[in-house]
């Protein structure tokens, strides 16, 4: 029995928000409620109980874009090392993309994900299966079986598909499973060998730039096509206006569509990209001002649907190099929450409420995982959450292996401080 | 003022005096190259490494002639291409580099910004001597050397500068030097290497090159990198030729007495034909001396400096 008394207890599925106590038994959410009395039947027992005034308590937040880099890139993170840094960062429930080595494309590494996730027995680990056998963009992974064993959906994140044939047959065949095809949208004509986005900020640092056209082109494709076949599909990591507009009409158009941000396209802009600090580099590049804009006034109004972090872990040895070198990604899960808290919660530009829609709630629906919500019943994951906890993002601090981020030595306010998972305490933060 | 800086990097960074302190400082260095013996004892005993990533005779020869000429001592390493996949990384082997007591280092590389990364990580100076598509100091220096020593100062002065003004490090840090003394630079190129984006620099761009020569002081014709043809960027060489190759009957338009100036090596026929690159107003050649002697004052300064008369004497 765990009893959590005066939390401010944000659970958008149920429309609450406010200062509650939460009792739960079992590993599963019991009761919730404003004042539950001492004496209330509780399923008797000692309660443990904790006093959460001043500070909120989340649903555990899911993230549907991690790369784990398990197996075959064990020296950037695996599932154990992740699944750490996750939990710290407050997410309980996260979905590994298949860009592995090998790729996960057929049964046996979908199952493999899945049991590394519950050795290292903290968050819960869910496999994305590839759309196209070794994400060679030709033929169709049996997605039948994979879905059977347990992938959440497709994807072959980290390129595009660049034959619009094999993604309308993708979003056509993947109806016998009910997931969703997972698009990273990038013409790679378009794309070319461009290392940041295309504009005056890349010109003045003399960096090849990425149009933001080669992301929308393909984003517009997709869309129309998840139109013609009825398909299911999902946008990874928007980060263009132009692909707003796609998205605007194939939701008016009434198409089963969804779309994700990654916090540092909310928070950070082209013209933050220091020519010396690949820590900065990232797919799809960080955004023009403008368009930086139009991403949060998007989330905010529901155009796109949810937060994922696109966790990317490299070694400090294959960004230690000039920018155009090192390779794209940034380490997010443990800073995730805190950046997005510090930059945008705090100053007003996103309401805490949406936050927790948008990066528990809507995630949990999309990829029909049974977390994201506190109703009673629930798999008990749940995140403490001190709006003043300030900390310094170090290296030392880490529980990835990975420190490629670029809030690095920023202090950021707002940090998880304790994390559950089925009612089992698997983080808490220390000062 | 006195010299402080332990590289030099870009032409952003510096402020005017730096620019006039450099600039001053090659005139009494280009004292020393009309000398019959040409040889200073000042950085006896300094070593002057060259760690070349990109092929370069011209800009590395320059180098290697200036700091001999302050008697320094130079090493050189040329690496085949980028250190992009295998072998030893570029932090590496710059350390390599300074645990041979090397006093500076001189890089040319093709990313932007590696030499920013090794300044950063090294405790002795680095000069850029050229970074992908993002600076070329040295040689923005020289040219703006080579236009003062005709006409005392730039400021007022027409400046257009033509060619592939997208890929150009020479373009950038030129119209960045050039500005800040006051000069006003046009940039002139088809619009696939002249793109919007290129607005950063706040100096005007222009696809019509008949049309901006007129009232030029000086004329900056870009090499045109061939293959930029096979990517699309251009359909021909002839029509690149017929559109911003830099003529006689062109060069007529401009102001009396117009300057050619081009960095090397030349591609005759394509952005400059032969004639003009030959003529009177041309100090192509010129540009070159002139290289040294912006070399020597930049090692001189970034190795300890002082008076420099003194040191010439």
């Amino acid at each position: 029995m765990l009893w959590l008394k005066n939390a401010h207890v944000i659970d958008p599925a149920q429309g609450i928000s406010g200062i509650m106590d939460v009792a739960v038994q079992g590993g599963r959410v019991l009761k919730l409620g404003q004042g539950i009395a001492a004496a209330d039947p509780l399923g008797g027992g000692e309660a443990d109980v904790t006093d959460c005034a001043g500070k909120y308590l989340f649903p555990g937040l899911v993230d549907a874009h991690v790369h784990m880099r398990e197996p075959g890139q064990e020296e950037k993170e695996d599932i154990a090392s992740g699944s750490r840094a996750a939990v710290r960062g407050g997410v309980t429930s996260l979905i590994c993309m298949a860009n592995t080595s090998p790729v996960i494309d057929n049964q046996a590494l979908v199952a493999f994900v899945q049991e590394r996730g519950r050795q290292a027995a903290l968050a819960r680990i869910y496999p994305m299966a590839a759309v196209t056998k070794g994400m060679r963009g030709e033929e169709l992974t049996e997605m039948a079986e994979l879905a059977a064993s347990g992938a959440k959906g497709f994807s072959d994140d980290g390129r595009g598909i660049q034959n619009g044939e094999i993604m309308r047959l993708a979003l056509e065949y993947a109806k016998l499973t009910g997931c969703p095809v997972v698009s990273h949208c990038e013409d790679e004509f378009l794309a070319g060998r461009g290392v940041m986005r295309r504009g005056p900020a890349s010109a003045a640092r003399g960096l090849t730039g990425v149009p933001a056209a080669a992301e929308s082109v393909m984003a517009a494709r997709d869309v129309l096509l998840a139109g013609e076949t009825g398909g299911r599909l999902h946008l990874a990591h928007v980060s263009a206006k132009g692909t707003l507009a796609a998205l605007r009409a194939g939701k008016a158009a009434g198409w089963d569509i969804t779309a994700e941000v990654n916090p540092h396209h909310l928070i950070l802009t082209d013209e933050d990209v220091p020519l010396t600090n690949s820590d900065f580099k990232v797919n799809p590049p960080l955004p023009s001002a403008e368009d930086r804009d139009a991403l949060l006034a998007a989330l905010a109004d529901g155009t796109i649907d949810m937060l994922a972090s696109d966790h990317a872990p490299h070694t400090w040895e294959e960004k230690a190099c000039p920018f155009a070198e090192a390779p794209f990604g940034m380490a997010a899960l443990e800073t995730a929450l805190a950046a997005l808290w510090t930059y945008l919660v705090r100053p007003g530009k996103l309401t805490a409420e949406r936050l927790v829609d948008a990066y528990a709630r809507r995630p949990a629906e999309r990829f029909a995982l049974e977390a994201g919500t506190l109703k009673p019943g629930a798999p008990a994951d749940m995140v403490l959450f001190d709006p003043d906890w300030e900390e310094t993002v170090t290296v030392e601090g880490m529980a990835s292996k990975s420190a490629n981020t670029p809030f690095l030595g920023r202090k950021l306010r707002g940090y998880p401080v304790k994390t559950w998972v089925g009612g089992r305490l698997v983080f808490e933060r220390k000062a | 003022m006195s010299w402080r800086r332990k590289d030099l990097l870009d032409i952003e960074t510096l402020t005017v005096d730096e620019m006039r302190l450099i600039l001053d400082t090659a005139v009494s260095m280009k004292e020393v190259l009309t000398r019959p013996v040409k040889k200073l004892p000042t950085l006896r005993g300094k070593a002057v490494t060259m760690l070349f990533y990109e092929p370069s005779t011209r800009t590395r020869v320059s180098f290697e002639t200036a700091a001999k000429i302050l008697g320094a001592d130079t090493a050189s390493l040329a690496v085949a291409q980028s250190s992009v996949s295998k072998g030893e990384s570029l932090l590496d082997t710059a350390k390599t580099l300074v645990a041979m007591n090397a006093d500076l280092v001189v890089v040319r590389h093709a990313s932007s910004g590696a030499p920013h990364f090794l300044a950063q990580n090294l405790p002795v100076g680095v000069i850029n001597a050229g970074d992908g598509q993002h600076a070329h100091p040295t040689q923005a220096l020289l040219d703006i050397y080579s236009l003062r020593e005709k006409w005392g100062d730039v400021a007022g002065r027409k400046v257009l500068i033509v060619g592939d003004i997208l890929h150009s490090r020479v373009a950038r840090s030129n119209a960045v030097g050039l500005t800040k003394l006051g000069a006003e630079v046009v940039l002139v190129g088809p619009p696939t290497l002249l793109p919007p984006e290129m607005a950063y620099l706040g100096v005007r761009s222009s696809y019509d090159f008949d049309r901006e020569i007129a009232g030029a002081h000086a004329v900056m014709a870009l090499r045109l990198q061939l293959e930029r043809q096979r990517s699309g960027l251009f359909p021909s060489l002839r029509e690149y030729n017929r559109l911003y190759g830099l003529t006689r009957e062109r060069l007529a338009k401009a102001a009396a007495g117009c300057l050619v100036l081009h960095p090397g090596p030349v591609n005759r026929g394509v952005e400059i034909m032969s004639d003009v690159a030959d003529c009177p107003q041309s100090v192509i050649e010129t540009q070159v001396t002139n290289g040294v002697a912006v070399r020597m004052a930049l090692i001189y300064l970034l190795m300890g400096g002082g008076a420099v008369e003194d040191v010439v004497a």
